[in-house]
């Protein structure tokens, strides 16, 4: 296993920033599902341009997050702040409209629609040329959507689908995407394939929140990273610090 | 027996006839074979109620023939395929027969009703105990052998033997109908020819059969050459032949009720009010995904709406025309559609389902309360609602006299508010709303991540389905003059929603099959009401079990209950007969 992960980008302090130029500033948010108490006081920014990772186990609140991000679940304490605008009580298809573009875990397709339906549906809050534009950026992005676009969402392939739902995001126009998982259930092909589609879609200057399992290949890609334990921020720093952190090596890259 | 039935084929044929059994002594004993046993369906050769019993072993003697399901056995050749349906339907008419012997020594009249001596005389041929089994068991085990001979012999065969039964079936299903329109119109050598004391004529019969039976026989080699010719014919010639189809299909439509006369046309009315119920309804079920059992709450506002605005003898008296009133009911009802709608929002799936169905029976409780009789009239209901639409037409266009009246001059009406629902909802479903509603049916969250906002549209789809179903309404009430509390109970929802079941969620061509084969044919089959309930049941269990997706299905759900096709084969005939079982 390689122990000198790549860094992309400068690895300055994190949270350098003036609050004025984060794109997504979360404080001491608490998340409940009914009785459980999912997130406790989650405390993270990320800055325009970059690529955040958040790992953790299993259960431990990355996705939460993200759901209270987009207003799908809604933070009971605390704030969410989208480029500065407080977005904590916003229902979700506002926040949509607001800029942040939400690849769900799973792949959760349109399965019954076709390609070009899902990703039509992810410009659903948008209209005007800029549309026609953003979706020949999908379809070069991921020349296997633009060859499979009537065919339905349903029947591709677990690592299209993935691609599909990440293209979907990209249609909201997001100031930030958010990513849940997206090398679940993936071949180690794919998942580097989908990593390297993440780190051009960056490249291209979309903001990223990563969210992820594997541990190694997102502070690979990601400038900082956040390490999120029941509910808690437990560490944050560069990403490159991260990986080479005993602790994260120990718990979450399989190293003893 | 041995070497010709293995022990596995053994207990198979054991069940399937063991099945069989229970069906022919449900259908006996639910009263089904007495209600029919006095309809002929060849004068002086079979009834209804034989046609009823002789179908179970039929059916289930060409089950028995089907291949296993397992395929590691040895595979049965013709004539062993033949034993087996024998097998059956001898052992569905020896417990038939044993059941008779029993309930003519014990009287059993006491538990089960309908055991009549009548029907037993029926059962046994009016032959005397003994004999009277010999023969049930024989004709049993006849009928198996020969369902499992259709299913031997060749497609085509069995194909045209198939449809001139259903030609023969059909033909006299329909003689109340046909009959005294024929007399009316002075054919009366045709109808005599045909018809003889309500059942067919022997030699119609038989005439009925060759023209099914060939017309099964030309369909396949005839659909194909017309298909092939129809593709091979340049664009501009394909769309005027779809032009003249929808042209002549619209005219067919119009002249209807001047054809059918006054009978067909009060069906075709009733068919009407239902489709567009359910037309509504496909918009809340079919579109948004939200299954709602209190449908017929919109049904009673639209009519109780209309009945407040325009009779002058109801509460507000104010008796204003039709369609000033048509309006104010419409938006009442979508105001009313909210207001159901909003609170059960957060609500999914079953939960939905069962709020909705109380609020259906609120409605109905409250239009029937003595509380608020003073407004709605409590169970007297609202009376003297007059008709826009004139008592009868007296017209000679040149030498054609059309005369219409009564349910021939409302058919038109009703059939236009079906056309243009039909048109609206098929719009709507290939709109931006019909996507969102698409979007949020196949999964809420991410629909909401892509920027639907569920609230809206689930509100929308709820106000829109809540117009269509109050337009129904409206033209009940004006149909029947008054309106009563008790014609909204629950029953109106379920059939509804039947429908839709039945002709394909999400399809606008499948709920006007569904409305037409659910609401019309039964209507046709006057003996058939008292079981209404109980045949739908039947309908929609052997609905799940052999076509999930309706009918004529919405194109994308069907792809998706289609996977495990060739497991759900075997099911085939279990289906036919299960439904019967699950009633009692």
């Amino acid at each position: 296993m390689s122990s000198q992960p790549a860094v992309h980008g400068q690895s300055g302090p994190p949270a350098a920033q003036t609050p004025a130029e984060r794109v997504l500033e979360l404080n001491g948010v608490h998340t409940y599902y009914g009785n459980i108490h999912a997130l406790k006081g989650v405390t993270m920014d990320v800055a325009p341009g970059e690529i955040v990772t958040l790992i953790g186990s299993n259960g431990a609140g990355k996705s939460t997050t993200l759901r209270t991000i987009s207003g799908i679940e809604r933070a009971r304490e605390g704030t969410v702040r989208l480029n500065g605008r407080d977005i904590t009580k916003m229902p979700a298809h506002e926040v949509v409209a607001l800029g942040v573009g939400h690849a769900p875990e799973g792949r959760r397709v349109f399965s019954r629609m076709s390609v070009a339906e899902n990703l039509d549906l992810g410009a659903f809050r948008r209209s005007g040329p800029d549309v026609a534009t953003d979706l020949a950026r999908v379809y070069d992005l991921f020349p296997r959507l633009k060859e499979r676009r009537t065919q339905k969402a349903g029947t591709l392939s677990g690592g299209e689908q993935q691609m599909l739902a990440i293209g979907r995001a990209l249609m909201t126009q997001p100031s930030v995407l958010l990513l849940d998982e997206p090398s679940m259930g993936l071949s180690p092909i794919l998942t580097e394939q989908i990593f390297k589609i993440i780190s051009e879609i960056n490249d291209q200057g979309t903001t990223v929140l990563l969210v992820e399992q594997n541990a190694l290949m997102a502070l690979n890609v990601a400038q900082r990273g956040y390490v999120l334990q029941t509910g808690k921020i437990i560490l944050s720093d560069t990403a490159a610090n991260l990986a080479a952190n005993e602790q994260v090596r120990q718990a979450y890259l399989g190293e003893i | 027996m041995a070497e010709l039935i293995s022990g596995r084929q053994l207990r198979r044929v054991a069940t399937i006839g063991a099945v069989a059994a229970v069906v022919v002594l449900y259908l006996c004993m639910v009263g089904l074979v007495e209600a029919f046993k006095d309809r002929n369906v060849v004068t002086g050769v079979i009834t209804l109620g034989a046609v009823m019993l002789l179908a179970v072993p039929l059916i289930a003697g060409y089950r028995a023939a089907l291949p296993a399901r397992d395929p590691s056995g040895p595979t049965p050749g013709p004539a062993q395929r033949i034993v087996f349906g024998l097998l059956v339907g001898l052992i569905a008419g020896a417990v038939l027969g044993v059941f008779v012997l029993i309930a003519s020594a014990v009287d059993v009249r006491g538990v089960l009703v309908r055991i009549s001596p009548p029907l037993l005389a029926f059962i046994s041929f009016g032959l005397p105990s003994g004999l009277a089994q010999l023969a049930i068991t024989g004709v049993g085990g006849l009928v198996g052998a020969l369902g499992a001979l259709l299913l031997v012999s060749p497609a085509r065969i069995r194909n045209a033997v198939t449809s001139g039964l259903v030609a023969v079936l059909f033909m006299s299903m329909i003689e109340p109908l046909l009959r005294p329109r024929l007399e009316q119109l002075d054919y009366t050598a045709i109808s005599d020819f045909l018809y003889k004391a309500h059942g067919l004529t022997e030699m119609a019969s038989i005439l009925c059969f060759v023209v099914g039976a060939g017309a099964a026989l030309l369909w396949q080699p005839g659909n194909e050459l017309v298909r092939r010719s129809i593709e091979a014919a340049p664009v501009q010639t394909r769309r005027r032949i779809r032009g003249w189809t929808i042209a002549v299909l619209v005219v067919a439509v119009l002249i209807l009720p001047q054809v059918s006369g006054t009978f067909l046309a009060q069906v075709a009315v009733l068919v009407g009010l239902y489709l567009l119920l359910a037309l509504g309804l496909n918009i809340v079920v079919g579109y948004a995904g939200l299954l709602d059992l209190g449908y017929v709450a919109f049904f009673a506002v639209g009519a109780y709406l209309t009945a407040l605005l325009t009779s002058p003898d109801s509460s507000l008296g104010i008796g204003l025309p039709f369609f000033v009133a048509l309006p104010i009911v419409m938006l009442g009802a979508g105001m009313t559609g909210l207001l159901i709608g909003a609170p059960v929002l957060r609500l999914r799936g079953d939960y939905l389902a069962i709020v909705t169905l109380g609020f259906g029976e609120i409605a109905r409780v409250l239009f029937e309360s003595d509380a608020l009789r003073p407004w709605l009239g409590g169970v007297q209901g609202i009376l003297g609602i007059p008709s826009p639409f004139p008592v009868r037409i007296d017209l000679q266009l040149g030498t054609t006299h059309i005369f219409a009246t009564g349910p021939q001059v409302l058919y038109y009406p009703i059939f236009a508010f079906c056309a243009l629902a039909a048109v609206f909802a098929y719009r709507l479903s290939n709109s931006r709303i019909g996507r969102a509603w698409n979007a949020m049916r196949e999964d809420e969250s991410v629909a909401e991540a892509t920027g639907v906002s569920t609230v809206n549209y689930k509100l929308l789809a709820f106000a829109l389905g809540a117009t269509t179903g109050c337009l129904s309404g409206a033209l009940f009430a004006v149909q029947l003059g008054s309106v009563f509390p008790g014609s909204f109970d629950v029953f109106v929802s379920i059939t509804v929603l039947a429908v839709i079941i039945l002709g394909g969620m999400g399809s606008i061509p499948g709920v006007i099959l569904g409305a037409i084969v659910l609401i019309g044919l039964p209507e046709l089959l006057r003996e058939f009401v008292e079981y209404r309930i109980l045949v739908y049941g039947a309908v929609l269990v052997a609905m799940m079990l052999l076509r999930p997706e309706g009918l004529i299905p919405n194109r994308g759900r069907q792809r998706e209950l289609h996977e495990a096709e060739s497991e759900e084969e075997e099911e085939t005939l279990d289906g036919d007969l299960m439904p019967q079982r699950g009633q009692t």
